[in-house]
């Protein structure tokens, strides 16, 4: 019916099928019609893309940051739980690929931040080598940030009483062990009897000692057993069954991190490196995260740095983390698994590190769409109790969804060094074989502060 | 059946003085300590064991109670940043406290976990003098006639005498000086925690256990009035009502009513804040009660440190 339906446009004031409101004045010189744009609820790729534009510019313009994570993380659907702490085989690579993430090993040089960009790139050429902990001291005096004292000399940071802290430690260390009678331990819960304990003890005391040439540690907040959480999107893959079976989603994971205790400060820590640097490569797996194995749960997502968004420390400075029986040392070796005892250490460094200065980087409004524009740094030290290695992690882009990373050329990037012990054995009332550089390193760790304190 | 308090200063042979010693107050009123500056700190500090501190809406009191707790200790152990001397000092959680002594021929017995203790490697020096020491030989301890001063305790067959905190720490731990007790009373629901009253009670008896045991450890086990009065603090709280406590030992004959007495000090039921309110109370569009801590008493917060820094500063 040509006839009729032509009638029916030519008769004026009646707009059936059009969005604008009848009698709307035109600009001069403009259209004369509105954009053309894809329909919002059809089942059509073009209908897709225009609520997700929808749903982006919804969470751009959230008036606050508490907003923003709500409507970051209402949608819930399955989702993959990464564990940081794991017994999966070469489980660092996978979260490696899953975080973006660049695995350097050894530690950062002291003040390489403080060089110019030349200087930088050679000091990273050196982190790229395989270094011990204990070498940084000798390199330490090179850095002209690191200057404690003029011309430091070989080992310990000068001003800092080496002695005194090794004597703190070890009367951490026996009254844990050794003079306060405890019951036995539960069974498989050996390492909250000692190890957990002392954690704490050595921590605290060291940080109380420190806090008079740290002033950063003097307005921090220690956290003992807080919750860490990310949720976030990498990849794309068809959903398999169920009444959305054959679109597109994209791939959702979770972390909920219980690190055994944690420091917050006011102010962030200094970017080690500058923001686009490429320090490798980041490790690239055909196969469905499912083969980890990992497995998917629907629950709320939730993005969590220890504490609300309105506590004034929001930045993060050093998490600890304890490993469980699950994980010890003695079972890798009885199951004839030597080479992933440095995994558990490694996957547990990355994958906390990543939830945490993600999270930290989502309270301070940045997200997938909105990627950071300084880098955020944090340090972690996962323990059993006598065995340390440390971690420093710096988030350099949050951008990991199927949209955004196909164009994103930075890469996170993570400084790691392997597990060493504190000491050999602790006989009658002494601590024997008591290891200087790992303590070194922790103070170090303790003492990291932003350039103006 | 009665104030907690009157029966175990009966049990303990104690003098009860109201209000902090001159000596713990005089570190609260020291200017060159800058604990103003810490107010601004404890008040973060408050609102994030209160307010912050979980992904839900509102921290219950299992949580935020010992959180506010170690938040405070954080605070206070901070300041052997200015006072190296602090660092002498140790926290041991879950240790099990065990003293024996006689009261007019019977025998009591205070055993247990006694929450979290702090230990330092230098006693705290008596707080009383000589002449208030001798003066307590004439007061008179209340008695409860008729009824037995026992009432309300445990009966029980007792095969071994346990005497020392030795058996919460062996021999030649060098923080040998109990220094202060902490008591948490952090159930959720209120009638699993004690009622104020019985919790000074309870940190009386707890006090006057470990400075027995020390006296008893380091002058030997016959009942005599101490040269050195032993001095041992101790702090309760709820969350929000803090219960403050210094005890001194002066005599371990306990078997005669007459006699030099012990002394207590207690400072009770001082609030640190008045509420803690998470999401704004609105009624018909208006906010009542805004969120946030109202209400905060800084002088709680300074009796806190003070009681930590006491013995050192």
């Amino acid at each position: 019916m040509a006839a009729l339906g032509a009638w029916r446009v030519l008769r004026p004031g009646r707009r059936w099928f059009s969005e604008t409101v009848p009698g709307a004045p035109l600009p001069p010189g403009g259209p004369l019609y509105p954009p053309v744009v894809a329909s919002i609820t059809a089942k059509s790729k073009a209908a897709k893309s225009r609520r997700l534009q929808r749903f982006n510019q919804r969470v751009h313009a959230a008036a606050t940051v508490e907003e923003k994570l709500r409507l970051y993380g209402k949608l819930q659907r399955p989702k993959y739980t990464v564990y940081p702490q794991t017994f999966a085989l070469n489980a660092d690579r996978w979260y490696r690929s899953f975080t973006r993430t660049v695995l350097v090993p050894g530690m950062p040089p002291r003040g390489a931040a403080a060089k110019p960009p030349v200087g930088a790139a050679g000091a990273t050429l050196e982190a790229g080598k395989s270094q011990e902990p204990g070498a940084e001291a000798p390199a330490a005096p090179e850095a002209p940030g690191d200057a404690e004292a003029p011309g430091a000399a070989a080992g310990a940071v000068p001003s800092v009483d080496i002695g005194e802290l090794r004597s703190l430690t070890c009367d951490a260390l026996l009254q844990e062990s050794f003079y306060q009678n405890k019951k036995r331990p539960f069974l498989y819960r050996d390492q909250d009897h000692t190890p957990g304990p002392f954690l704490t003890q050595l921590v605290s005391t060291l940080a109380a000692s420190l806090s008079g040439r740290n002033p950063l540690l003097a307005a921090s907040s220690l956290d003992l057993s807080p919750e860490v959480n990310y949720y976030w999107h990498h990849g794309e893959e068809v959903v398999v069954h169920g009444h959305r079976k054959g679109r597109v989603d994209p791939v959702r994971f979770q972390i909920d991190d219980n690190p055994h205790l944690q420091i917050r400060v006011p102010k962030q820590l200094p970017e080690v490196v500058p923001l686009e640097s490429d320090l490798g490569d980041v490790p690239v797996i055909d196969h469905k995260p499912s083969k980890l194995p990992l497995f998917k749960k629907q629950y709320e997502n939730k993005v969590f740095i220890g504490s609300k968004v309105a506590d004034p420390c929001c930045y993060g400075h050093t998490q600890f983390h304890l490993l469980p029986d699950k994980l010890k040392r003695e079972r890798f070796i009885r199951n004839r698994l030597e080479d992933q005892i440095e995994v558990v250490y490694r996957s547990n460094g990355i994958a906390s590190l990543f939830a945490w200065t993600a999270a930290q980087a989502m309270y301070q409004g940045f997200w997938s769409e909105a990627d950071v524009t300084r880098p955020f740094v944090s340090q972690a030290v996962v323990t059993d109790g006598k065995y340390f290695a440390f971690f420093c992690y710096q988030l350099n882009t949050l951008a990991l969804s199927a949209e955004t990373v196909r164009n994103n050329p930075r890469k996170n990037i993570c400084w790691g060094t392997d597990s060493k012990p504190l000491y050999d054995v602790v006989e009658d009332g002494n601590v024997k074989g008591f290891n200087d550089e790992v303590l070194i390193q922790l103070v170090h760790f303790l003492l990291n502060r932003p350039k103006e304190l | 059946v009665f104030p907690g308090v009157r029966q175990a200063q009966w049990l303990t042979k104690t003098k009860l003085v109201e209000g902090l010693p001159p000596a713990v107050q005089g570190i609260v009123d020291n200017p060159a300590l800058g604990l103003q500056e810490l107010e601004e700190r404890a008040r973060h500090v408050v609102s994030h064991a209160r307010l912050w501190d979980t992904t839900e809406v509102a921290p219950r009191r299992e949580k935020y109670c010992p959180v506010l707790f170690e938040n405070l200790i954080h605070i206070c152990r901070l300041m052997s940043g200015k006072y190296p001397a602090l660092s002498k000092r140790m926290l041991a959680r879950n240790c099990r406290i065990a003293a024996t002594w006689e009261r007019e021929s019977i025998l009591l017995q205070v055993r247990g976990l006694s929450g979290v203790l702090m230990n330092s490697m230098t006693p705290i020096p008596p707080v009383a003098s000589k002449e208030e020491i001798l003066a307590t030989t004439e007061h008179v301890l209340e008695t409860f006639y008729p009824i037995a001063p026992t009432i309300d305790l445990q009966e029980v067959n007792v095969y071994k005498e346990l005497n020392d905190t030795g058996q919460c720490f062996k021999d030649g731990y060098p923080y040998s000086h109990p220094h202060t007790l902490f008591f948490l009373e952090s159930a959720n629901v209120r009638t699993d925690r004690f009622r104020p009253e019985q919790l000074r009670a309870k940190m009386l008896m707890f006090a006057f256990g470990n400075a027995l045991a020390k006296a008893r450890l380091l002058h030997g086990n016959d009942p005599k009035v101490l040269e050195q009065p032993v001095v041992v603090q101790s702090i309760g709280t709820d969350g929000q009502l803090f219960q403050f406590m210094v005890f001194q030992l002066n005599t371990t004959d306990l078997v005669s009513n007459d006699g030099v007495k012990n002394l207590v000090w207690i400072d009770s039921d001082r609030n640190l804040y008045e509420r803690a309110q998470c999401v704004p109370e609105v009624k018909k569009g208006v906010v009542t009660k805004p969120a946030g801590i109202s209400g905060f008493q800084p002088d709680t917060f300074k009796k806190f440190l003070a009681l930590y820094l006491h013995g050192t500063v």
